[in-house]
């Protein structure tokens, strides 16, 4: 949407799984009913389309929040008691009854008129439908048992911590960074293709992944509320083709042949990777691979390889699961399950992305930065390289 | 299959068995296995289509030409311009007998002036070249495929370019919240023709390279008619009382890709145009003239070894 797209072109990369990420920042975020309950309920009560399958269409969204990984002192149980419960439940309200963004401060001033306050850019009107219900399962990680990310492998950790580091470096110096001269770093090309917020924008390629519209990314992992994003799957038997409202206007319709021809050429990558679907009883089974290094899961970049399990358990419920896995970057696959809830089809319209359309952010920051060049070496403003706008969004 | 063999031989009769499978086997969208009718009994749309015509260049009656010109020695013969000069003959439009009923799209007179500037400055305007979703009809007849997921209360449809998508709602018709890329469809069937309503446009998109172009006022009314089960006649007729005197209409093919590799690939031009729209304001230029937001191109062309054996 316009209106939309507009806000989002600025600098915040708030996806739906980073919303889910800042859901796990206080550490009592909980679940659903287990998969395992679900699954056992009575999968004849699912609905067939004409053509016999199990029918798996409609809008559906995430209401039930639910962390992607368990927080620790949860260890191996998948499910919260009663108690825990009660008390995750109350805090989250207590949360949502926080003054919010608008109010925060930096350094105990307001925030407003701040450089941080510049890089955060939405208000707190962008984050006005907080998630109100909690599930009781721990975390939406079902495998491994401690329903965490598996660590990394030596190479993805490596690689990880060059990015993390070339990332400081560039902060270096500013108000946001380690103290420091300013580091010749700067200089140098991203170590990976680039998708964070870094500090620096000496050409779109330095903006992060949200900023330039790429968002989108698969596995859709859903978050709840405002930014939560709703999906609305459509199905015929030859193809499925979902259109998944997330990222604020990064919007993506995904199209998953249901056929038995080989994946394409190892040599094609694609941003959203070769999908290939075919049945497994009721459940629809989807093989992703040719994935390009332009996305970013988690730390996986091309070598992702996804399995997508959706399937009805119920005429409100559609499970949707994932399994990653990349031994470039995970010491062992792993796997997530959401369930989400169907809304009234006849009267939601899922809306267009059109965040590439209406992203005069992205031109505008690139304007600013060369202005601020131009200020430099005219003696009219400070070094461009020893301002902070990279760390505002967030928390901060 | 012989029912005695030791390992090595059943080991080589087993890859022999899978290589002919293999040559044989038809997937299961090898389009040629299809229904003609999809289990409601409507036409069995479902499928990955594409028109073969050049509606996208110039939706009227053409002849080759540059898609960039410049005056060339004759007034009535333009040759390639500076953009498109090396490409040579990839960078032409090709030759088309047109998609309009009466060869004539009936602008009113001042939109008549505004599509011919259009036309002159397509690089500099047409959302096509930016990326940007390209609106309705012109999805449906761009040179790249589209794939249709025919269910039976909606139908959906993604086109490789831009992952532009579309959803026709056959049961209801959602209220919209604001303008439209790609407008809200909603369609019935009559017969054995799908016939869509799409409205809600914002006035953005264009039909074609040549600057033809409408309103937000935009109202399109499109008919799909199975021709054989791998063709579809398409007819549209466009209503914008804001840019033209009356409706019109055009009408043309969709053909049923039947290749067994058939794959919707996405046409993901998003960060491919980022150097002609933003590579001014890189620190460092990689097109080094540019002057203010103006690219000035020296376009450099090398006579290849072989032409050179015959100009000495």
């Amino acid at each position: 949407m316009n209106t939309r797209a507009r806000f989002l072109t600025w600098l915040v990369p708030l996806t739906a799984a980073t919303i889910v990420a800042a859901a796990l920042d206080g550490g009592t975020a909980a679940g659903q009913g287990s998969g395992q309950a679900a699954a056992a309920r009575s999968a004849s009560r699912s609905p067939r389309t004409a053509w016999g399958t199990p029918d798996l269409q409609g809008i559906w969204s995430n209401n039930i929040l639910v962390p992607l990984e368990r927080p620790r002192e949860f260890g191996t149980r998948a499910v919260m008691t009663r108690e825990e419960h009660a008390k995750a439940l109350a805090e989250l309200q207590a949360r949502n009854q926080r003054p919010g963004r608008d109010s925060r401060e930096v350094g105990g001033k307001p925030a407003i008129g701040t450089e941080k306050d510049v890089a955060r850019a939405y208000n707190e009107f962008w984050f006005g439908d907080k998630p109100t219900q909690l599930g009781m399962r721990t975390s939406m990680i079902t495998d491994p048992a401690d329903g965490r990310i598996p660590p990394f492998t030596p190479e993805a950790a490596k690689r990880i911590a060059d990015k993390r580091e070339y990332l400081a470096a560039l902060l270096q110096g500013t108000s946001g960074g380690r103290p420091g001269p300013i580091s010749p770093r700067r200089a140098e090309p991203s170590t990976d293709y680039n998708l964070d917020r870094m500090n620096r924008a000496d050409g779109p390629e330095d903006r992060g992944g949200p900023e330039r519209c790429f968002g989108g990314e698969l596995p859709v992992v859903m978050g709840t509320g405002t930014f939560g994003g709703v999906m609305q799957l459509v199905q015929a038997p030859d193809s499925v083709s979902i259109y998944y409202d997330v990222g604020q206007g990064s919007g993506f319709a995904w199209v998953i042949p249901i056929t038995n021809r080989p994946h394409l050429s190892k040599n094609v990558q694609l941003y959203r990777g070769d999908a290939i679907g075919h049945w497994e009883g009721d459940t629809l089974v989807v093989d992703v691979t040719n994935f390009s290094d332009e996305t970013n899961f988690h730390g996986s970049r091309a070598n992702l390889h996804l399995i997508q399990r959706f399937k009805r358990v119920d005429a409100n419920t559609l499970s949707v699961e994932f399994t990653a896995e990349d031994p470039t970057t995970w010491t062992r696959p792993w796997t997530a399950v959401q369930e989400l809830q169907k809304s009234d089809d006849k009267t939601t319209l899922v809306l267009e992305g059109g965040c590439h359309e209406g992203n005069y952010g992205l031109l505008g920051m690139l304007l600013n930065t060369r202005a601020a060049d131009q200020a430099f070496r005219e003696g009219k403003g400070p070094d461009p390289a020893t301002q902070d706008n990279a760390t505002g969004g967030g928390d901060n | 299959m012989r029912t005695r063999f030791n390992r090595f031989s059943g080991a080589a009769a087993a890859a022999v068995v899978v290589a002919i499978f293999a040559l044989t086997s038809i997937y299961t969208t090898g389009q040629a296995t299809r229904t003609p009718r999809a289990a409601d009994g409507k036409p069995n749309l479902n499928g990955i289509w594409q028109v073969t015509n050049t509606a996208n260049w110039d939706l009227l009656p053409h002849t080759i030409r540059p898609a960039v010109a410049q005056p060339g020695v004759y007034a009535n013969h333009p040759v390639l311009a500076a953009p498109v000069l090396a490409l040579g003959a990839a960078g032409l439009v090709p030759p088309g007998p047109g998609v309009v009923e009466g060869d004539q799209i009936p602008y009113k007179p001042e939109a008549a002036a505004q599509k011919k500037e259009n036309a002159e400055h397509w690089l500099d305007r047409d959302p096509e070249v930016r990326c940007y979703m390209p609106g309705i009809p012109r999805a449906m007849y761009m040179p790249y495929p589209f794939q249709i997921t025919q269910s039976t209360n909606k139908i959906q449809m993604v086109f490789a370019y831009a992952n532009a998508s579309r959803t026709i709602y056959l049961d209801a018709a959602p209220a919209v919240p604001a303008d439209l890329w790609m407008g809200r469809s909603t369609g019935h069937w009559e017969g054995n023709t799908l016939v869509v309503d799409v409205a809600h446009f914002n006035d953005r998109t264009w039909f074609s390279r040549s600057g033809d172009f409408h309103s937000d006022a935009l109202h399109v009314v499109e008919r799909f008619t199975p021709i054989t089960p791998d063709a579809l006649r398409y007819e549209v007729t466009i209503e914008d009382p804001n840019v033209f005197t009356r409706p019109w209409k055009m009408k043309m093919v969709l053909y049923r890709q039947l290749d067994d590799n058939a794959a919707l690939m996405d046409y993901r031009c998003l960060e491919l145009v980022e150097e002609t729209f933003l590579g001014h304001t890189r620190k460092e230029p990689l097109v080094k003239h540019w002057e203010g937001e103006t690219i000035m191109l020296d376009v450099t062309r090398r006579i290849p070894p072989g032409d050179k054996r015959y100009e000495r």
